[in-house]
């Protein structure tokens, strides 16, 4: 049950082996792979359901990300303190670590549905092409990290870098969007 | 020893996605407007399945998608198109004009190539421009508004919806003959746009440089018209126009 207080002890005297990473990263490719086909292959439809109160289904989603970014923060940092890379200690960070995590890939499965189901694979701009690219990826890295944190031969350094580019990912996939909407259509619900 | 949190964690997230899915194909045609407030009616024109689609396994959901449309009447000229939707072909230049069904919104959409613009107005306040691709026989568009439009050839005619501000306004519109069609002209601070309509009435709002938008000057049968205190001509906007 405890995965982030497993990452926190690393140097076990237990052998790594990268084998099982080399799988989950195969899994996550395909998961990539598989969300772009189906974003190219759908044919969009303009229209996704979505929650009431906003102005539009854009706002919905960059509100939403926008959440998911704070928490990718709580994410960051308490990562970061669970591998000693920033003096917090405590039992909460790994259920914090956890939770945060939990809300932050709810918050925005919604808002990748209504990406794939509703816009598909865009490239219609450079902004939309990576962001269709980036928010397949995403997906890919977040199976692949949770495949590998069932695992504790994993090396050490495999977590850390998967986090990170789960983080990295969230925070461009939030620059290629939600900035932008909020840049282009001003602060708004 | 493995954990199995992350699994969970993991199948929580796949399930949720799926049923976010499965509830959009099942809902979609009526889903848009949950947010925009307006009546369910929409068709789902751009959903008929295009062969490209329908040849891969990944897009077979899309079919469902179709099904409970059909119990709605207004989509049945939708899916009795989609048999010869696959031979119609956009020209390689036109320019398509008229009103939404309600009379509310002028529309004219411009196609060249692969690249189509579009403008939309009311002739009081509302107006966007619309950039866009063409996609075999339909066609897609955006604004920096949000505004979207999509459509497709039906016959000939342009059929589709647009979509913005929480509203949307459905069309079926024509070819243009000139001197019908889109022309746009720039003041010293002011764009305006103009879709002159084959019954020749002209349509149109221009937008000052602090975004204000009000009923466009007249247009004049020489495409001149009045803008910022002067005299500038109006120009035809091409599909492939940088608008």
């Amino acid at each position: 049950m405890a995965t982030a207080e497993s990452a926190a002890t690393p140097p076990t005297a237990q052998p790594t082996r990268i084998g099982p990473v080399l799988v989950a990263m195969s899994i996550g490719a395909v998961v990539s792979i598989g969300l772009g086909l189906f974003g190219r292959l759908h044919h969009p439809t303009g229209v996704a359901i979505n929650l009431a109160g906003f102005s539009s289904g854009l706002a919905v989603k960059t509100w939403l990300t926008t959440a998911a970014f704070l928490f990718a923060i709580v994410q960051l940092v308490t990562g970061m303190a669970i591998f000693g890379r920033i003096p917090l200690k405590g039992a909460w960070l790994g259920p914090v670590h956890r939770w945060s995590g939990r809300v932050a890939v709810l918050l925005v499965t919604p808002v990748a549905v209504h990406c794939l189901y509703a816009l598909g694979f865009a490239d219609f701009s450079t902004r939309a092409l990576i962001h269709s690219i980036l928010g397949c990826l995403f997906f890919g890295a977040f199976v692949c990290k949770m495949l590998v944190l069932t695992r504790d031969d994993a090396p050490g350094w495999v977590l850390p870098v998967l986090g990170g580019l789960v983080f990295s990912l969230l925070a461009a996939l939030f620059a290629t969007a939600a900035v932008w909407f909020f840049v282009y259509r001003g602060f708004t619900f | 020893m493995t954990h199995r949190s992350p699994l969970l964690t993991l199948a929580a997230v796949a399930i949720f996605f799926a049923a976010m899915l499965t509830a959009d194909f099942l809902v979609h045609p009526s889903a848009g407007s949950a947010t925009a407030g307006a009546p369910s009616t929409t068709p789902p024109s751009p959903t008929s399945p295009s062969p490209i689609s329908s040849a891969s396994p990944a897009a077979t959901p899309t079919q469902p998608a179709s099904t409970p449309a059909t119990s709605r009447p207004i989509t049945s000229p939708a899916a009795s198109a989609t048999k010869r939707a696959y031979q119609d072909q956009f020209p390689h230049k036109v320019v398509y004009a008229g009103r939404s069904e309600d009379g509310h919104l002028a529309i004219a959409v411009a196609v060249l190539g692969d690249r189509a613009a579009a403008y939309i107005c009311d002739g009081r306040s509302r107006e966007a421009w619309l950039r866009g691709t063409v996609d075999g026989d339909s066609l897609r568009l955006t604004s920096r508004q949000g505004y979207r439009l999509t459509a497709e050839l039906d016959d000939g005619r342009l059929e589709g919806e647009v979509r913005g501000d929480g509203r949307h306004w459905k069309f079926e519109i024509r070819p243009a003959e000139k001197p019908a069609g889109l022309y746009r002209a720039k003041g010293s601070t002011t764009t305006v746009g103009w879709i002159r309509l084959a019954d020749g009435s002209v349509v149109g709002v221009a937008t000052g440089a602090d975004g204000t938008s009000e009923a466009a000057p007249p247009l004049g049968s020489d495409d001149e018209a009045q803008v910022d205190g002067q005299t500038v001509q109006a120009t035809p906007v091409n599909g492939d126009d940088e608008i």
